[in-house]
């Protein structure tokens, strides 16, 4: 049967007009862009037309989008510069993110490495561990903010059981961020683990068996062919954690409120209190489109040097 | 065969008509009347302050008004001020709304909210506004001479003891003086159990601070005088109570404020300064323990600091009537009695704070004699309607001086230097 061409076109008569025939490539054409258009009509509405606001917002003194507002073009962005507060919670979240997404990623890494092998109720452990993930944040700080509670929490009342001192959790301006930095690693870490299992058993069983016969040890096993391919996994989990790490305000907002004395205002939270309880709104927006480029830089340099070493 | 198929007119046709049906819907006025014969009237509300005497009201509106209800929706107050601006940059805010304390003069200060003077005018010597309501009430909510909000809790720090804990130290009375405070939070200070408990609010130091003769502006000179020797000492002695004396735990910096309440609730803390919203979480959290509440101490004179909830009207609400109407009954001299007898918070009436029935509620008799000397730091100052940008940075030097034992004048003078500088922007 001979096939037809795609492309045909013939005068059709339409109403009053000649029109060419739609072809098929563009019929085609039409019909995803059909099925796109909620999509894009969602993400116009609730992302980019919001993002557009905020723009405008940013480059405007008094309430912007609430209220009156007066242009001021690129005065906010100056300020951010200038700011001391801004400087800190920037610091902060850098430590936050950087501490959280690495030592999530290690932490997953080796408990996938652990429960990839075959044991005796792995499947438990595994789901166990992976719990934490499926909590919502804010029931996650409650619970950990009474565990932290220096004088009436459970975790000094046990090292005080057993002898020790205990510690001021959420008071010491030296502790505070490490204790958020570990119950948000105790929440993730239980994705990371499952992201790199996935990764493990992708891994060709045939390379770990070429390579004993060569007689590599379990360390050059490791070392040259589990962590080299599992490189694009790292990759995922070090960019999406970073990415949200970065804009993370659930620890601050619900646990120490930024505190104490600042050393855990997160630059999300930052930027809330700006917009909200000082009603800063135009220098918020303009802080958030920094982030935005702090975010993006940042993740272009993870994948360009991280990218460069990922094997497939 | 010929096709069906929809033309350019017939199809302009059907759009035409089905606008008609679904776009217009029923004709409502903006603004309606209390004559409309039916609505919703959303108000927001903290959650905490939800009693069973406020839930009378409401059922007593919605029985004098059949067809109306009333749609009671609860936020924190953080929660509260996010819906609140998105509701205004909507234009679809609640009829009427509490709020903490602050927003009245900010919102005000912005053109979000109404003024009450029309409602005043039909209504206020019925129910006696604003001159039943203690003074600074009044002042509090009223910008460039207009009112726009009305107080319904009005509430103070003074000093909860623990009755046995201080007669074991052999204090019978509770301390009036900062000496005496001092003497008594060593004496009760052990292992495990603290003298004194701070909060970790920075709100909560002004007790200290007015006790020392100091304020927060001053709209002569359109600055903040903090800086002076009297503030310091009242930051330094806050200091000392944790770093140099230890009969003070650091605070725990946490979402809430129920920390030293907390402490003392659970007998390791001999004294707190708190308000009558700690008093039902007390007597719930320990019915066995064995406490009063002491009047503020004298410090240079004796005062504390004020605080509480008050209702205000959004400009774009659709039902601004009835949000007064429910702000009249929610402020009635037996509403307020009830609330406290159920909850313990304290009142902004005048005539309230004489009733001998709150002689025979246990704690509030004292709260009714303080809120006489009790006095609002902020007013002036969100006044500028620079509080919001001045405020945290007090808060960020309190937190300095009290968890990290910076020198007070450090702290102060450099809070100072920055608050005056956004001041002399304005």
């Amino acid at each position: 049967m001979a096939i037809r061409s795609s492309v045909q076109t013939k005068p059709v008569q339409f109403g009053k007009y000649n029109k060419e025939r739609i072809s098929s490539k563009t019929r085609r054409a039409i019909v995803a862009y059909a099925f796109l258009l909620p999509v894009i009509i969602y993400f116009s509405v609730f992302f980019f037309y919001p993002i557009a606001l905020e723009l405008w917002a940013s480059l405007r003194n008094g309430l912007p989008l609430v209220g009156e507002s007066q242009f001021v073009g690129l005065d906010n962005y100056q300020q951010i510069f200038q700011d001391k507060r801004v400087l800190h919670s920037f610091k902060v979240t850098l430590i936050y993110s950087v501490g959280s997404t690495i030592i999530t990623a290690v932490i997953g890494l080796i408990l996938a490495l652990i429960l990839n092998q075959k044991i005796r109720g792995r499947v438990i452990i595994r789901s166990i561990i992976f719990f934490p993930y499926m909590i919502s944040v804010v029931i996650i700080a409650l619970l950990w903010g009474n565990i932290l509670d220096p004088y009436v929490g459970i975790l000094n009342s046990f090292l005080y059981a057993i002898g020790l001192d205990g510690q001021y959790w959420l008071t010491d301006i030296n502790a505070a961020l490490p204790a958020v930095i570990s119950l948000v690693v105790w929440q993730n870490m239980g994705y990371a683990m499952v992201i790199y299992l996935a990764g493990l058993q992708n891994i060709p069983e045939q390379y770990y068996e070429a390579a004993r016969i060569d007689g590599a040890s379990s360390l050059h096993l490791f070392r040259y062919i589990t962590l080299p391919l599992l490189a694009p996994t790292t990759l995922f989990i070090t960019v999406i954690g970073m990415i949200g790490n970065l804009q993370a305000i659930a620890p601050a907002y619900l646990i120490t409120r930024g505190g104490p004395a600042d050393a855990t205002n997160l630059f999300a939270y930052h930027v809330f209190n700006v917009a909200f309880d000082e009603l800063r709104i135009g220098y918020a927006s303009a802080l958030a489109f920094m982030m935005f480029a702090v975010i993006f830089v940042l993740t272009m340099i993870q994948f360009k040097i991280a990218g460069n070493q990922v094997e497939y | 065969m010929k096709k069906n198929h929809l033309s350019r007119r017939n199809f302009l046709k059907l759009s035409a008509t089905s606008a008609l049906a679904l776009g217009l819907g029923p004709v409502r006025e903006i603004y309606p009347s209390k004559a409309q014969e039916e609505g919703v009237v959303t108000i927001y509300w903290n959650p905490g302050h939800v009693y069973d005497t406020y839930q009378k009201v409401i059922d007593q509106f919605q029985t004098d008004f059949p067809g109306w209800t009333v749609n009671w929706e609860k936020y924190q107050w953080p929660d509260m001020r996010t819906k609140l601006l998105a509701d205004f940059a909507a234009g679809n805010p609640p009829d009427m709304t509490a709020e903490p304390g602050g927003w009245v003069q900010e919102f005000a200060l912005g053109g979000q909210i109404r003024s009450l003077t029309e409602f005043i005018e039909a209504d206020g010597e019925a129910i006696e506004f604003p001159d039943d309501w203690q003074d600074y009430t009044i002042s509090r909510n009223s910008h460039e001479g207009e009112i726009y909000g009305m107080q319904i809790h009005l509430t103070c720090g003074l000093m909860f003891y623990n009755v046995d804990m201080l007669e074991a130290a052999g204090f019978p009375t509770p301390p009036t003086t900062w000496d005496e405070f001092l003497e008594v939070a060593k004496a009760t200070t052990e292992r495990n159990v603290f003298g004194f408990a701070p909060n970790q609010s920075s709100g909560y130091s002004w007790a200290w601070l007015l006790q020392n003769n100091v304020q927060y502006y001053d709209p002569d000179t359109n600055t903040v005088p903090m800086d002076t020797q009297d503030a310091i000492d009242a930051m330094q002695f806050q200091a000392d109570l944790i770093h140099v004396h230890k009969v003070a735990p650091i605070p725990i910096a946490a979402a809430d404020y129920e920390g030293p309440q907390k402490l003392f609730t659970a007998n390791r803390a001999a004294m707190i300064i708190t308000g009558p919203w700690d008093i039902k979480p007390t007597r719930d959290g320990n019915p066995d323990l064995n406490w009063d509440v002491a009047p503020a101490l004298t410090g240079q004179r004796q005062s504390t600091f004020t605080g509480g909830v008050s209702m205000m009207i959004p400009k774009d609400a659709k039902n601004p009537e009835m949000g007064w109407e429910l702000m009249k009954r929610f402020t009635a001299l037996d509403v307020e009695l009830e609330a406290t007898k159920e909850a313990g918070m304290t009142m902004p009436r005048k005539s309230w704070s004489t009733d001998e029935v709150l002689e025979e509620i246990p704690y509030i008799a004292e709260f009714g004699r303080g809120l006489n000397y009790a006095e609002d730091t902020t007013a002036e100052l969100r006044r500028t309607g620079k509080f919001g940008e001045i405020d945290p940075l007090f808060n960020k030097a309190y937190e300095e001086i009290i968890y990290t034992n910076r020198a007070a004048d450090e702290s102060l003078i450099e809070f100072v230097t920055e608050a005056n500088r956004i001041l002399s922007e304005s």
